[in-house]
């Protein structure tokens, strides 16, 4: 019964802090101020989504527990990698002692400019090597779709660098001109925005669906 | 007026949709289910579960480096209907998959819904939650720690479905090495090419937010899929009846 009194509370706090914020969005495109009512429902959704923030940053706290609970559970059980868990470990914990005096202090900009951003950057680095290794995979030609995707990638690729723009000839019996760079414009202006303008469309409907499911209760992901 | 009418526009339209969503799912309610099209990578997820028994090998599910109140909340809500599932699978079977994400407030509602699945069984809960793993807040952090839950946990298969950017192409590259089973979906365009590239099935764009109508059967989930197509040949149609009357014109 407790329970179920919960989820109906839980519901209930969900439909109207979404709809005042979703009002919101729509009064403050209002020319006037309707006796003062749009003002209040603009602070009113301020507020709800400056909660969403602080509730965001407890969830941090909870966050950083759990990482200390999963790491120290592999240690425990000496399970494989317990060693690069214990590095995790020590580095978070030394990380916590020098945020104690800030992020803006000397050891917390060390932290960050020398270690984080550079490992960050060297990693965001192993991306070409894994577009390469990947792109590799693409070209293999397993099917029909597979043979597209080689072909139109193929055309695109040779029609990006200078080298493409030599790529062009006379058709012998249709007559008029070929030019390699010309194709792949169309191929990138045509289908494939064609293609991108679809999909984006179907994840903005997608996307309205799934906000009016919560906004009228139908779906419930905070009290499932 | 016609000022007025322009910004009256998006209300009438969420009012519509709102009307389209209660009469689908009213319909599925009452038994006039429709046929839904086959999508492999739902058919793919279905049968991961008893692959990972099988194998004696993790499940991992990646829900994404999205939040819950930004504009990612429907990828990562979409990532948590497919946790649902799997969840559910879960509660039945006594396999857990290991979950992980990049957000916090995600990981809170992973435990929800975990918890939620096993609600009659507290040991077995506290044992699922375990498997709910928060990574690192920033994407390419996320992705690091992804690679090696993959690689210690010679995971059985994965499904990473969620918001992605780039650092999509590092997780998937590992999985696809590892020849793990791998299910990748996003409504990113840009994360969508490294998703083809990794992945043995990929849950195009919207695909994701079928989910919860595919996997689950949902009524309301499959209700909001008719409201969409109802909208999307709406919109066809004023796009197709616009061509016309200027062409005409």
């Amino acid at each position: 019964m407790i329970i179920r009194i919960g989820r109906i509370f839980a519901t209930v706090v969900a439909i109207v802090s979404g709809l005042f914020v979703l009002t919101d969005m729509f009064v403050t495109q209002w020319p006037g101020n309707f006796f003062g009512l749009k003002m209040a429902v603009n602070n009113l959704g301020l507020l709800l989504v400056s909660w969403a923030a602080i509730v965001t940053a407890f969830a941090l706290l909870l966050g950083f527990a759990n990482v200390m609970s999963v790491h120290a559970n592999r240690i425990r059980t000496r399970q494989p990698g317990a060693m690069y868990s214990g590095v995790l470990l020590l580095s978070l914990i030394g990380t916590l002692v020098v945020g104690f005096r800030g992020p803006a202090s000397a050891n917390g900009q060390f932290l960050f400019n020398a270690i984080l951003q550079p490992l960050e950057a060297t990693f965001s680095a192993l991306l070409v090597l894994f577009m390469a290794t990947a792109a590799y995979r693409a070209m293999r030609i397993r099917d029909l779709e597979s043979l597209y995707f080689a072909l139109i990638a193929f055309i695109v690729l040779l029609g990006q660098p200078p080298i493409g723009t030599y790529l062009q000839f006379e058709l012998p019996i249709i007559g008029g001109r070929f030019e390699l760079p010309i194709l792949k414009d169309f191929i990138l202006e045509v289908p494939a925005l064609a293609g991108m303008r679809g999909i984006l469309l179907g994840v903005a409907l997608g996307t309205i669906a799934t906000g009016l499911r919560v906004l009228m209760g139908l779906d419930r992901p905070y009290a499932d | 007026m016609i000022a007025n009418l322009i910004l009256a526009t998006p209300v009438l339209f969420l009012l519509i949709f709102v009307w389209l969503i209660y009469y689908f799912t009213h319909r599925v309610q009452n038994g006039k289910k429709p046929l839904l099209r086959s999508i492999r990578g739902f058919e793919l997820i279905k049968g991961l579960t008893g692959r990972a028994i099988e194998t004696g090998r993790a499940l991992h599910l990646s829900l994404g480096v999205g939040g819950l109140a930004d504009s990612t909340t429907a990828d990562t809500l979409a990532g948590l209907a497919v946790l649902s599932y799997l969840a559910q699978k879960a509660a039945i079977t006594g396999v857990s998959p290991t979950v992980s994400m990049a957000n916090p407030m995600t990981m809170l509602y992973a435990q929800n819904a975990m918890r939620g699945a096993h609600i009659d069984d507290a040991d077995s809960a506290e044992e699922a939650l375990r498997h709910i793993r928060w990574i690192a807040p920033q994407p390419t952090a996320y992705a690091a720690g992804v690679m090696n839950l993959l690689a210690i946990d010679k995971a059985e298969a994965t499904v990473m479905v969620g918001h992605f950017g780039d650092e999509y192409l590092l997780m998937g590259e590992v999985a696809a090495r590892r020849e793990v089973a791998h299910v990748g979906g996003s409504s990113n365009p840009n994360a969508l090419p490294f998703i083809y590239l990794s992945a043995d099935q990929t849950l195009m764009g919207e695909e994701i937010y079928a989910a919860g109508a595919y996997l689950q059967q949902r009524h309301s989930h499959i209700g909001s899929l008719m409201a969409q197509d109802a909208i999307r040949w709406l919109i066809v149609f004023t796009i197709f009846g616009g061509i016309l009357y200027h062409t005409i014109k």
